[in-house]
């Protein structure tokens, strides 16, 4: 009885102290964002005074709105196209046997390696050449060919599912996409989900992609770009960028608080043994 | 069947890096043409700076009323680049350093100025030497300046009346003398308070910066290295080091990590850490705004041979011609009216606190001076001011070197003439591999 | 029939419903990998300016990677990071995706909390986190000196400013967590209750039950995290001028990269200093080049190694 209550107590005060050291430094942006343009990045971390006017002036400097619903457009197109494209591939790469199985799935990771600094070179000509730069398009579609990330991601949660609840399947006479949509995707929800979300968050937040392809065209830009323009020569508006920082948050981590249900989800196994 | 796939893509590679589209070879026209069209200007400048560039474009759209401008504030360098390298981007471009011009006015991607110049005579003249040296390359004038940076010397006064002083050092001997007696130290002997932080690398102090002081010479006029050959790096080096040693290393260091950030109100010249230091013009509008009780003054920087006072660093932003303009002559217009407009410009420099690059402008009547902004004038206008010159590595030959300056402080290097000779062999490679 | 043309007729029809699986997938690498890797290995034998057609230098840049000082130094630092960075995350993100899941109570909210670092765009999240370390100003110090140590310099001092780049990595640990989270769930609970009958203990459980049912997330992010880790980037710059008293968003600041001592200049920062504001384009290809050489390779070993090209026997 005492040692049950002996460890309840130490895991959650493991789990508390780790959540003041996870929050701390967000706590710091939370002051500074109610701070004076004057005491941002001082020693003094407590707001002398408080402004919260400087959300509202975060707000009426750029036009977050817009941002948001540009950033909104971005990461879901970014999140759904990627899931129809990387959760057949990395079926196929899981699931299936073919012949050329074990290039394409290196070559999917290889994706990964090229330093982006130099893959965007190429990229960006080619786009322009298109004329497709000025506006977020070069961002989208490329996840209709799937994201090289989430494949690699979707394939090693694939791999873990018992092949039994597959065999089973094609027993019953059940093509692969019938398998795939009907028996696989439903035990996978808890990787589709981490993909989907890791997507998403990527996108919402990325910041290098829409510098390069939109920055000369503002209606196009996102929330990250935005955060950016809080600035001056010589001077950088940090109260300002964190109150903005914690508006391009709050929706994230709001979807995130809810959808992390879906990981809850575990794959629960009756019957069927190998 | 792969191999004959590599093949197709490597075609498709060569084709498409081989294809960068033509530039638009435009005779120039002759004098008296009215400008007319569009012109894309694109500038990095955000926030109320962008608003004040904003009003400056009204009032060429007032002068000039069939050109349309379109303004794209927050655009940086790499930015521009890649939006010209790829057949669009601005028609006119301003970056906020002269590190550009070396590249963009050897490859092409901004154009030759110099007919537009002599058609319409323009007197040189009117810019200062400096200024026309940073705004070329090997004879070509791609860049005209925007506004300007100047740096000097900023000293506590306060402190200085306690030693007794009441003129801030001329000489880097001065300097150091003046730095060690306003020191004070705690008990555990580390700083409390240091005359002069010499680090290199802390807030504006750099080798960029310091170059004037001693006439040292950065390139040859090829454009390989002189930081080897020339004797008075040396001498500030040897300079540096012997005030970085009395204060030891990791005691400025251990200082120097727990002062403010420059850009905060905790710079550690307005709390009053460091009794002297170098930075910009700009410095002054945030002492007046953070540190309205620190009593400080303004100077030319410390200088080696005293023959030389006077004079120090500036750099500027500059602005140019993309060679994709549709219409070269609007183009051509707008930066006309923005770098030699004396109206325009002196409005520019009260608007963004930045020094005019014109010597009308300078002698304008209209320009809000302070005494302590007409230190930074004076040394603007100063013979023997000088400026980093342009390279088309960039800051290629100022970073190789600064990374030397830093172990050389840290003691990590100990051989001086040895080392810059490696960072010359360096910096000349680098020459060789950007053309 | 025959049999023969059945068997050709079946295995065509299989091929295709593979292709239906990996088409778009398939276009992408060609894309994505192919078109910008093959760009790459041409512009480095060339010198390259965005402007004009490229020029045709030969092994020139690749001579210069045999002389260059500068690519040792970050080669160095990013291979310190890769070797210390990467299992510190994985044993961090696997001991808190544990204890997430052993805690009854506030589960949601406790993995929310635990997961907000990562989700904070980066340059803001190492800003606030390389303030509250900085020595003078940060209060970090300042509580260790209460309770009487003297705390290290951080991210001002060459000998612990990669461990604290470690340090913010792992408090951004939390994308790694979810990952394991996840993959902690999948694990058969059956497969429990027969370690139980069986009477294993809990690192028996661990090792037997636990570890094998992870291994191929494990594996993925020892992978996605080498690759990533070789390509650091935008923490190092952010900390480095943050650190050195200089913090902007941007613009201009390779002057402070590497900061303290070029202790935090990485590989990937060099490649853009060299390529982007040095104008060699043709050399940052080089190193590109050589980068992906060598992930490739470190890659390969570890999948060929933990025989992850096992997925199914269909």
């Amino acid at each position: 009885m005492k040692r049950r209550h002996l460890v309840f107590v130490a895991e959650h005060s493991l789990a508390i102290a780790l959540a003041v050291m996870f929050l701390a430094p967000l706590v710091f942006v939370v002051l500074t964002s109610f701070m004076t343009s004057d005491q941002q990045l001082t020693s003094q971390l407590w707001p002398r005074t408080w402004h919260p006017s400087n959300y509202a002036e975060a707000f009426a400097k750029t036009p977050l709105a817009r941002y948001l619903l540009n950033t909104v457009l971005y990461a879901g197109s970014a999140t759904l196209l990627m899931l129809l494209a990387s959760v057949p591939a990395a079926y196929a790469l899981a699931k299936l046997r073919w012949r050329g199985r074990t290039s394409m799935f290196i070559a999917i990771i290889c994706v990964m390696m090229l330093p982006p600094q130099v893959t965007t070179v190429p990229l960006y000509l080619l786009w322009a050449s298109w004329g497709l730069t000025g506006s977020l398009w070069p961002l989208i579609l490329p996840l209709l060919a799937g994201d090289a990330f989430s494949i690699f991601l979707l394939r090693q949660f694939l791999v873990t599912i018992p092949d039994d609840y597959l065999d089973a399947a094609r027993v019953d006479g059940a093509g692969e996409w019938r398998t795939l949509l009907r028996v696989v995707v439903p035990m996978a929800k808890p990787g589709i989900a981490a993909a989907a979300l890791f997507q998403f968050f990527y996108a919402w937040n990325d910041y290098y992609g829409p510098l390069l392809y939109t920055s000369e065209n503002e209606s196009a830009w996102t929330l990250s770009l935005g955060l950016a323009s809080f600035r001056t020569l010589h001077h950088v508006e940090w109260h300002l960028i964190s109150a903005a920082t914690l508006l391009t948050m709050l929706p994230i981590v709001v979807l995130f608080f809810f959808a992390q249900k879906a990981f809850v989800q575990g794959v629960t196994l009756t019957g069927v043994k190998g | 069947m792969r191999s004959r796939f590599l093949a197709a893509l490597a075609f498709a590679a060569l084709v498409a890096a081989g294809c960068t589209p033509a530039a638009n070879p435009q005779p120039i026209a002759t004098s008296g043409v009215e400008p007319t069209g569009t012109v894309e200007f694109w500038h990095f400048f955000a926030d109320r700076e962008a608003a004040a560039i904003a009003e400056i474009i009204d009032d060429f759209r007032a002068k000039y009323p069939k050109v349309t401008v379109v303004v794209k504030d927050s655009q940086d360098d790499a930015k521009m680049l890649q939006a010209i390298g790829s057949g669009q981007g601005p028609d006119v471009g301003l970056s906020y350093s002269t590190d550009i011009v070396g590249k963009f006015c050897h490859t092409g991607a901004w154009v030759d100025l110099a007919p537009y110049i002599a058609r319409d005579n323009i007197d040189l003249a009117k810019f200062p030497e400096t200024v026309r040296s940073y705004t070329q390359y090997r004879g070509k004038r791609c860049a005209m300046p925007f506004l300007a940076d100047t740096y000097g010397f900023y000293y506590n006064k306060t402190y200085l009346a306690e030693a007794g002083v009441t003129a801030p050092p001329k000489t880097l001997a001065e300097l150091s003398d003046l730095a060690k007696r306003l020191t004070k130290r705690k008990p555990d002997g580390t700083i409390e308070r240091a005359g002069f932080l010499p680090l290199w690398g802390f807030y504006e102090f750099s080798p960029s910066h310091f170059a004037p002081v001693a006439n040292a010479k950065w390139l040859n006029a090829d454009g390989t290295s002189a930081i080897g050959t020339d004797p008075a790096w040396q001498q500030v080096l040897r300079w540096q080091k012997e005030l970085v040693d009395w204060y030891g290393y990791q005691n400025l260091e251990k200082f120097r990590a727990s002062l403010g950030d420059e850009w905060s109100a905790d710079h550690a010249f307005h709390k009053g850490q460091i009794a002297m230091m170098i930075d910009g013009e700009y410095r002054i509008a945030f002492l007046r705004d953070q540190a309205a009780t620190l009593e400080f003054g303004t100077a030319p920087m410390p200088v080696l041979d005293q023959s030389r006072y006077g004079a120090g660093y500036v750099t500027g932003n500059v602005i140019g011609v993309s060679k994709h303009a549709k219409n070269p002559e609007a183009a051509w217009a707008l930066i006309r009216y923005l770098t030699t407009d004396t109206g325009a410009i002196v409005k520019l420099a009260n608007g963004i606190k930045n020094v005019p690059t014109t010597v009308d402008s300078l002698a304008s009547a209209d320009l809000k001076v302070d005494p302590e902004f007409k230190t930074f004038l004076d040394i603007f206008s100063h013979p023997q001011t000088s400026t980093t010159p342009p390279s088309a590595v960039g800051p290629a030959y100022q970073e190789q070197f600064t990374a030397f300056c830093d172990r050389w402080q840290s003691g990590n290097a100990k051989d001086l003439s040895g080392g810059l000779a490696d960072v010359d062999k360096q910096i000349n490679q680098l020459v060789q591999l950007a053309g | 029939m025959s049999t023969a043309s059945a068997r050709r007729r079946q295995s065509w029809r299989r091929r295709l419903v593979v292709l239906s699986f990996v088409a778009p997938a398939l276009a992408g690498l060609v894309l994505f990998l192919g078109y910008p890797l093959l760009t790459a290995v041409y512009f480095s034998f060339t010198r390259v300016d965005l402007v004009n057609p490229p020029q045709w230098v030969g092994l020139a840049n690749w001579r210069f990677l045999l002389h260059d000082p500068n690519v040792r130094l970050a080669a160095g630092n990013t291979l310190w990071l890769v070797a210390v960075m990467v299992p510190a995350r994985i044993v961090a993100g696997l001991l808190t995706a544990m204890l997430l899941n052993r805690v009854r109570h506030a589960r949601g909210l406790y993995r929310t909390i635990f997961y907000l670092p990562a989700l904070a765009p980066p340059v803001v999240a190492t800003l606030a986190f390389v303030s509250l370390l900085k020595p003078g100003t940060g209060p970090v110090n300042t509580m260790l000196a209460k309770l009487g140590i003297e705390g290290p310099l951080w991210f001002n001092s060459p000998e612990w400013a990669k461990p604290s780049l470690v340090l913010l990595a792992l408090w951004g640990v939390g994308d790694l967590m979810i990952l394991f989270v996840a993959a902690l769930l999948d694990v058969p609970a059956e497969l429990y209750e027969a370690a139980n009958l069986d009477g294993a203990n809990a690192w028996q459980k661990f090792r037997f039950v636990t570890l094998p049912g992870i291994s191929p997330v494990v594996l993925f992010a020892a992978v996605t995290g080498i690759i990533g880790t070789l390509q650091y980037f935008t923490q190092a710059a952010v900390a480095a001028s943050v650190a050195s008293g200089e913090a902007t968003t941007g613009g201009g600041i390779s002057s402070t990269f590497g900061y303290p001592e070029g202790s935090t200049f990485t590989y990937p920062l060099w490649l853009y200093v060299v390529g982007f504001r040095f104008n060699a384009l043709g050399y940052a290809n080089v190193l590109a080049v050589l980068l992906f050489v060598v992930a490739a390779s470190v890659t390969m070993l570890m999948l060929r190694r933990f025989n992850a090209f096992a997925g199914s026997t269909r």
